[in-house]
């Protein structure tokens, strides 16, 4: 059967999909990148091909995320993609009448606006972390509290106390200062989806025309307490896809099978690609003063990539 | 025609009577407070300055509670608040306010456009009845003026806390119910006398600090968390440079203020816009009247206060004097400015100590 | 005698007036040498930490040269345009004295005003306060001046012929050099400061990269002069600003026009005067349906960020064009 391979290297974590012709999910990973991109990938790739019938036949591979050259460069991709685009195709292809996509990942945020299935406006965060899930983990962890149970204890919260703060550090000493006055800890948990949802509103969403159907996808859709805020600050209902963690993945596949059938071959390593020597180097360009970082990657002891530099001095092999 | 204009500090009051006596009925803009300011940041540009927001939100309040047309000035620049009444304009526009928006540009440059505009508002109303509702408004403006700068004398001496700020608010609506000239004379006679009789402790030699900066944030108590007030609250003398009365009458028709601008040539030699070159030169006049301290109050992202703070470093070095400068916006908390100042006063403290103990 | 020109802010638009003015009166001019990270971090390292990147570039750019040169060039740029209520922004105006209270061990700075609304008198005060500093005489001042002011208005005319603005401007540099393409699927108005534009390091390779992605990419220096000043009538009041109004004036000339599938605005992180001019020309762009995007760049501004959002916005131009 044929299959394509959807690629997500995010910088906090790394997602892998297979579906089929017609984007049914026949397997997929979700697991920290844990700083380790190469082998979070090889280790991913591992685990997977077990889960995959044997008369499965990848036919083509699609990368995204921040992490999508060094991607690319471990699995052979056949299409190398934003993120943006990579969302936005995954949610009209699953909620076709979708008008905003609201996606959260770990240090970054975006938001999406479509028409009739066709991009029509975006944006990016701009400013730090405070719209992002690391903000969430961070205070989770300060508050000790189990990110998991972060939502639900939200909702138990009638009136969220007021956490001012544009970023992540000022967010926390004002929650320190509410805590002091005594506020409790729902509602100063309450009080962050707030916040979080305010920041993301007031930076990622500024002047958008969100309209609905609107979806909430990314690692921070897990968090009940951050879409009932939603829900409350937008004043409609919001849609959380199934596989609402691996959307860019499945959008990048997507990508992939329709590349490959146009092309008619793939640049698939295969699954031994797993079990190749990857190494990093990287290396000051002493040539002026930017002092570039120029990344090599080598496969099995051969340069394969190298990228990093500002000027073109590096690009060829 | 139900008229509403921007809210800073107590202006609104003398505001209301002038327009009043035009003939009109006021939507009093309302003391902004965390909703005006989240409402009027969701529809600003992100790195607009706090004013821009807030006035935003003032007007969609007001509007809300049915106004008809904004008043508000404008300006020539190069501080981006003289184009604040376009832009405000194009964004009620473009969420669908069918409003009209008459913004005074000073008249300095184009008489007969300030006339036309001014016509908008006084309709029919003979000259002599205008002539009454502009007069007393700039008599009303600054009698509120006289009596805040008094009430800042009095406060960090008072001797039962909060009696002042009591005190202030009857003046308040004292001031509010004059209507003619003599009405408005006998409130300043009546507040001045009812201040006066605050019960103060006379031994307290309060700390003395200068406020400068941008004038909407200096002038606004909700934007700067009432921050000559809290002052006062800590017994410290807060006196600050700008007063609105002062500032309508340099931008329309007299040149003042000329000594301010020279006290500032040595660190600044050009009109930076806004209070930026004001700012400097008030620092260096604070400090050589023996001032502890100067506070200095912006917007985030206020470029004429950016100019000036980075000159600030060297004055206030040359002339030995401490400077907190507090950029504000609307993630600013009240807890980090109070903590700020509580810090800067113990800073003044112990300077003033150390010099006395230094000349004993 | 060698006069230091820091390649930044007015660099980017008026090179040939001050390199022509200098140049008539026998002077050696030195550029700073091209912006890098050493230049960003000597300016982080000297500006207030609340100012915008361009005016931290600045710094670092006064910092890069002031050991090789007699003079610093930091004029009080008032206006160059006649046009009565403008200026420029007020960080600007204040820049000799900044760099002045900030930066020590700096050679003396030709500071003087240049105001073309004043009368000739007191222009001529000025010339003479430089005079004086340089040690020629004023009339040679003035002559130069005005030598230069025609080298600048023909280049303009150049420009005005849809040459390549750095080109005319004679601020090209090798990395740059990649402009002749074949003709473009897609066309995209980037609009934004001369000095942001121009500026690879601080923009990191926005123009190469859109490019290399096959777009024809036009900027407001390549509208005529003439009809930026009929645009200007499409606002109810001009900004204060000359080089915000040129960039709003050359947006709408753009978005009016139906030439360009995209409009992408360049701004700096926490600049003043762009919270109004971004504004404005997105409220333009929607009012027109003519997609836009705003880049915001800062000193933590990475590569990886604006390509991503450049590849965003560029695809979603072509899904746009193939569904039509």
């Amino acid at each position: 059967m044929k299959a394509y391979l959807g690629v997500d290297v995010g910088s906090v974590s790394t997602k892998l999909i297979v579906v089929d012709d017609f984007l049914n999910i026949l397997a997929s990973i979700y697991t920290s990148t844990a700083g380790r991109p190469i082998e979070t990938l090889q280790e991913c790739l591992r685990t997977i091909h077990p889960d995959l019938d044997s008369d499965i036949e990848i036919c083509g591979v699609g990368v995204t995320g921040s992490g999508r050259e060094v991607a690319s460069v471990i699995v052979g991709a056949d299409i190398v993609k934003n993120e943006i685009t990579a969302h936005a195709i995954a949610a009209s292809h699953m909620v076709p009448e979708v008008g905003t996509i609201i996606e959260i990942g770990g240090q970054d945020s975006k938001i999406i606006i479509l028409k009739n299935g066709i991009v029509t406006d975006f944006a990016m965060n701009t400013v730090c972390a405070a719209g992002t899930g690391s903000f969430l983990d961070h205070q989770a962890a300060r508050l000790g509290i189990p990110i998991e149970d972060f939502g639900a204890l939200a909702l138990k919260c009638e009136n969220p106390v007021r956490i001012a703060g544009r970023c992540s550090v000022f967010a926390e000493s004002d929650m320190i200062h509410k805590q002091q006055l005594g506020h409790s800890t729902e509602s100063i948990i309450a009080g962050l989806c707030e916040a979080l949802v305010r920041n993301y509103l007031n930076n990622v969403g500024k002047g958008k025309d969100i309209k609905p159907t609107v979806v909430f996808q990314g690692g921070v859709a897990a968090n009940v307490g951050i879409k009932a805020a939603f829900e409350n600050a937008l004043g409609c209902e919001i849609i959380v896809p199934e596989h609402f963690v691996v959307m860019g993945a499945i959008g990048v596949a997507f990508l992939a099978r329709n590349h490959t059938k146009k092309v008619g071959n793939t640049k698939f390593k295969g699954f031994d690609a797993s079990e190749f020597d990857y190494q990093a180097r990287s290396f000051e360009c002493k040539n002026c003063s930017n002092l570039c970082e120029i990344i090599q990657i080598y496969q099995n002891g051969e340069l394969a990539a190298r990228w990093g530099g500002r000027c073109g001095r590096w690009d060829t092999l | 025609m139900k008229i509403t204009f921007p809210h800073m500090g107590s202006s609104p009051i003398a505001f209301r009577m002038m327009i009043e006596k035009l003939g009109h009925q006021v939507v009093m803009p309302l003391r902004p407070n965390e909703k005006t300011l989240s409402l009027g940041s969701h529809y600003s540009p992100e790195f607009a300055c706090i004013p821009f927001k807030i006035l935003l939100g003032t007007y969609l309040e007001a509007i809300k509670r049915g106004a008809e047309m904004i008043i508000t000035s404008g300006g020539m620049g190069p501080c981006r608040a003289g184009y604040y009444g376009v832009l405000h304009e194009k964004i009620l526009k473009d969420l669908g306010y069918d409003i009209d928006f008459v913004v005074l540009e000073p008249p300095q440059k184009k008489a007969v456009n300030f006339i036309k505009k001014l016509s908008k508002i006084t309709r029919s109303n003979s000259l002599s009845v205008v002539w009454d509702a502009l007069s007393t408004a700039w008599q009303k403006l600054k009698v509120l003026d006289l009596i805040e700068a008094l009430s800042y004398e009095i406060r960090p001496r008072e001797a039962v806390k909060n009696e002042t700020t009591n005190v202030m608010e009857e003046c308040y609506k004292l001031i509010d119910r004059a209507w003619t000239k003599e009405e408005i004379k006998e409130s300043l006679d009546r507040c001045t006398k009812m201040l006066k009789a605050v019960k103060t402790k006379d031994s307290i030699k309060p700390l003395k600090v200068g406020i400068i900066g941008e004038i909407y944030v200096v002038l606004e108590p909700a934007a700067n968390f009432d921050i000559q007030r809290m002052l006062g609250d800590m017994g410290v003398l807060a006196r600050r440079s700008i007063y609105l009365a002062d500032w309508t009458k340099d931008n329309t028709f007299f040149k003042g203020e000329e000594h301010i601008k020279k006290a500032a040539k040595p660190y600044l030699q050009e009109l930076v816009g806004g209070h930026g070159t004001l700012s400097v030169g008030n620092t260096v006049l604070y400090a050589k009247e023996g001032y502890d301290g100067i506070i200095q109050l912006a917007p985030f992202a206020c470029i004429p206060e950016i100019v000036s703070k980075s000159i600030l470093g060297k004055v206030t070095s040359d002339l030995d004097i401490p400077l907190l400068t507090l950029f504000i916006d609307e993630q600013t908390g009240k807890a980090g400015v109070k903590t700020r100042l509580e810090a800067f006063v113990d800073l003044m403290q112990s300077r003033r100590n150390h010099k006395r103990e230094a000349l004993a | 005698m060698k006069i230091g020109i820091p390649r930044t802010l007015t660099y980017y638009a008026y090179l040939p007036l001050w390199k022509g003015f200098f140049e008539a009166l026998g002077c050696e001019v030195v550029v700073s040498d091209k912006t890098s990270k050493g230049i960003l971090d000597k300016g982080v390292e000297y500006a207030v930490n609340d100012a915008c990147i361009p005016i931290k570039l600045f710094h670092g750019h006064v910092y890069n040269l002031k050991e090789r040169v007699d003079f610093l060039f930091v004029p009080r740029l008032l206006n160059l345009t006649r046009e009565k209520t403008v200026t420029y922004c007020p960080k600007f105006l204040g820049l000799a004295d900044m760099v002045r209270a900030s930066m020590p061990g700096l050679p003396p700075l030709l500071d003087f005003r240049i105001d073309l609304r004043k009368k000739r008198k007191e222009r001529q005060r000025e010339f003479k306060r430089m005079a004086t500093l340089l040690g020629v005489r004023p009339a040679e001042v003035d002559r130069a001046f005005r030598r230069a002011q025609r080298k600048m208005s023909r280049t303009l005319k150049d420009l005005s012929g849809k040459g390549n603005p750095e080109e005319v401007l004679g601020i090209l540099t090798e990395d740059t050099r990649n402009v002749l393409l074949p003709p473009q699927p897609i066309t995209l108005a980037v609009v934004g400061y001369p000095y942001l534009l121009y500026d690879d390091f601080v923009n990191a390779g926005l123009i190469s990269k859109l490019h290399k992605m096959g777009v024809r990419v036009l900027t407001p220096e390549m509208v005529p002069e003439k009809t930026l000043k009929r645009k200007a009538k499409s606002l109810p009041k001009d900004l204060f600003w000359t080089f915000s109004n040129q960039v709003v004036r050359g947006a709408i000339h753009y978005i009016d026009d139906g030439e360009v599938d995209g409009i992408i605005h360049v701004t700096a992180f926490g600049c003043g005067p762009d919270s109004m001019v971004g504004k404005l020309i997105e409220l333009e762009a929607k009012q027109k349906t003519v997609p836009y995007i705003c880049i915001s760049l800062d000193e933590h501004t990475g590569e990886a960020g604006v390509l991503t959002r450049l590849e965003a916005f560029v695809d979603m131009l072509k899904y746009r064009r193939d569904k039509q």
